[in-house]
């Protein structure tokens, strides 16, 4: 089908002028992917179509959306009834609604187990440091536009949540003060607070489709690792990405949303983990719900910022916790890359998987002193993960590679 | 890899039932659990529940996200121009829901501002059982510290500013169907108003799943066709 398209007056038209032709051969029909890889690969593509689906659907949400704290009957906001003429009154409005409330959530599912992979695998080590990097910016920048968006309906949690984490940024010496009333555009979260998060929650986005091209663009430079994590000979090895990956991709696309309109169309509050129960509640600045949380992405980090009774402390924790991230590439310094290789290793990672998860549950539930030590524990596993990685190679006993080398 | 897999799949179990066991360590800490009642969303019951709306509900309540006009429209209602006429009196079509008590008589006579409901239903943990159970939960103090008529076993730290709308305390034998009946009738209809598109989502959704599942099968089997040549080494 390529070739025939490839073969039209237009296509030589337009080839003559872009060199399109070359392209798509250099990033397509030619571009060589290990045959190897699992299905644990389907993941990029994935975040990449949920990217798409959440611009495309917050472009027509914006159509309605009312980015306004004013007062309306029965202690309502004009932001939150837009929200519910959304779902109310507009044509599929409640649909559009759904999909990008539920999107958010699939993201950060489909972006997580990305990096999970990466980790296993080992994909942030050399060639690929920049690519991993790279990436961290845009799990950073997701969390960011994920937190601002969640904002703008204006609902009991939305306030709350912002006001719990605007607060942190007081917490910051010298500048702190200054930092949390640029954030909120006053003395505590109002009108102008919701009005640059919207105007935010839309540049985000656009910063990310921007630096997700700079990361597939690494990734075409330095290519795919494998589950195996070798270097590969590329004649033997690879085969080109179409017609192959994009038919395994597709078919990843097919089982991907499934589940997603599962929620969609059948439980898209997810029994409150996508949208809490507090945020139908309107908005009041005089009622602190009884346990304010964040939605489950985000929760993680908020049990390692909660594991400190020092908030300065905690704040550092958080930050450091996503921070160390960036040198990881740069902290494993074992020759091997998958952990398939790598017995201790594989210990590690697998452990620090089951930390992630369990900090998640800790922050999303209310605090009791169990749960505070439980999420202390896995904090302690979460950073010892990475402290542990610089002198793993002293003593790890790798398997040997396929290949013989 | 299969050993990797088994151990996976054991922490995914663990990760699992501790979500699972999170909403019952929350109920445990919230006080009563709610009681269950059938929540249906038949036309019968939800024009009961509307009728229980506003002869009770709408006497200190509103639901202003739901208008006449939404009445007639959402055919799970769905009720004639007359008789939304006979409701509106001369409100517009386009009003919603709106009681007649002002918010500031209101915070006079119960000390507080009645909730708006259209999304009751929704935003309180429970649902509509929690509805139900509040709704049928009146009975006197045990300690005799809190009026009767504002003591409810459901309400979280049992004072209660609604007094007992159904008048459940007192009531006789006979009358319990019936009254259990209201309560599930209008119940129902705040759990439907909550998000009056949910009908057609799922019955929309049933389609997409539907197709959905075609769909993956014949990609599956053209990645299959697709792949044959490709040897493993």
């Amino acid at each position: 089908m390529i070739e025939k398209m490839m073969n039209t007056r237009l296509f030589h038209w337009v080839d003559e002028r872009t060199d399109l032709g070359a392209i798509i051969k250099s990033q397509l029909t030619e571009y060589p992917v290990p045959k190897n890889l699992n299905y644990m690969w389907n993941f990029g593509s994935l975040a990449l179509l949920v990217l798409v689906l959440q611009i495309l659907t917050g472009i027509f949400l914006v159509m309605y959306y009312k980015p306004d704290a004013s007062l309306t009957y029965g202690g309502y906001t004009v932001a939150f009834d837009s929200v519910e003429r959304i779902m109310r009154d507009i044509n599929f409005g409640w649909l559009i609604r759904y999909m990008h409330a539920v999107g958010a959530s699939a993201f950060f599912v489909v972006v997580y187990m990305h990096i999970g992979r990466g980790l296993y695998y080992g994909s942030y080590k050399g060639p690929r440091e920049l690519l991993w990097i790279i990436g961290v910016v845009i799990l950073l920048i997701m969390q960011g536009a994920a937190f601002f968006g969640y904002l703008l309906p204006w609902g009991q949690m939305s306030f709350w949540g912002a006001t719990v984490i605007t607060n942190l940024f007081g917490a910051l010496p010298v500048l702190g003060e200054y930092l949390q009333q640029v954030l909120r555009g006053g003395f505590a979260v109002g009108d102008p607070t919701l009005n640059r998060f919207f105007s935010l929650h839309y540049l985000f986005p656009l910063l990310l489709a921007a630096i997700v091209g700079g990361h597939i663009h690494a990734l075409h430079v330095v290519h795919s690792n494998n589950p195996e994590g070798i270097d590969i000979d590329h004649e033997k090895d690879t085969i080109p990405f179409h017609p192959y990956y994009t038919v395994k991709d597709a078919f990843g696309v097919g089982v991907f949303l499934l589940g997603y309109c599962y929620f969609v169309f059948f439980q898209p509050e997810a029994w409150g983990y996508f949208i809490e129960v507090d945020n139908f509640v309107p908005a009041n600045n005089l009622q602190t719900p009884a346990h304010i949380a964040p939605v489950w992405y985000l929760t993680p980090w908020y049990t390692i910022l909660r594991t400190f009774e020092d908030k300065l402390m905690g704040v550092v924790a958080m930050g450091a916790s996503l921070a160390i991230l960036f040198v990881l590439p740069f902290l494993d310094r074992s020759k091997v890359r998958s952990a398939r290789y790598r017995p201790v290793f594989r210990q590690m990672v697998i452990l620090f998987f089951i930390s992630v998860v369990v900090l998640g549950y800790c922050g999303h539930s209310a605090p009791t002193e169990t749960l505070a030590m439980v999420g202390t524990i896995a904090t302690c596993v979460y950073f010892g993960f990475f402290l542990l990685l610089p002198f793993v190679h002293k003593f790890e006993k790798t398997k040997p590679l396929p290949g013989g080398e | 890899m299969r050993g990797m897999m088994m151990k996976m799949t054991r922490f995914s179990l663990i990760a699992c039932l501790m979500l699972m066991l999170a909403p019952v360590m929350a109920s445990a800490a919230g006080g009563v659990a709610v009681k269950h009642t059938d929540i249906t969303f038949d036309k019968e019951t939800l024009r009961a529940g509307l009728q229980v709306f506003t002869d009770v509900c709408m006497g200190c309540h509103s639901a202003k996200y739901v208008t006449y006009r939404n009445l007639m429209a959402y055919p799970e209602i769905g009720i004639s121009r007359e008789e939304a006429d006979e409701l509106r009196g001369d409100k517009a079509l386009m009003a919603g829901l709106i009681t007649e008590l002002s918010p500031e008589d209101a915070a006079e006579s119960y000390g507080k501002v009645p909730p708006d409901l259209s999304l009751i239903a929704r935003a309180r943990r429970g649902g509509a059982n929690y509805t139900y159970s509040i709704l049928t939960g009146y009975e006197a103090d045990p300690d005799g510290k809190i009026e009767d008529g504002n003591y409810n076993v459901y309400y979280p730290g049992g004072r209660i500013a609604m007094p007992d709308p159904l008048a459940w305390m007192g009531h006789d034998a006979e009358e319990t169907a019936d009254l259990e009946e209201q309560a599930r009738s209008v119940s129902s209809f705040l759990a439907f108003i909550g998000d009056p598109h949910q009908l057609e989502r799922k019955r929309l959704g049933r389609w997409v799943m539907g197709f959905l599942v075609l769909l993956t099968f014949v990609l599956w089997m053209l990645k299959k066709e697709v792949w044959k040549d490709v040897k493993k080494h």
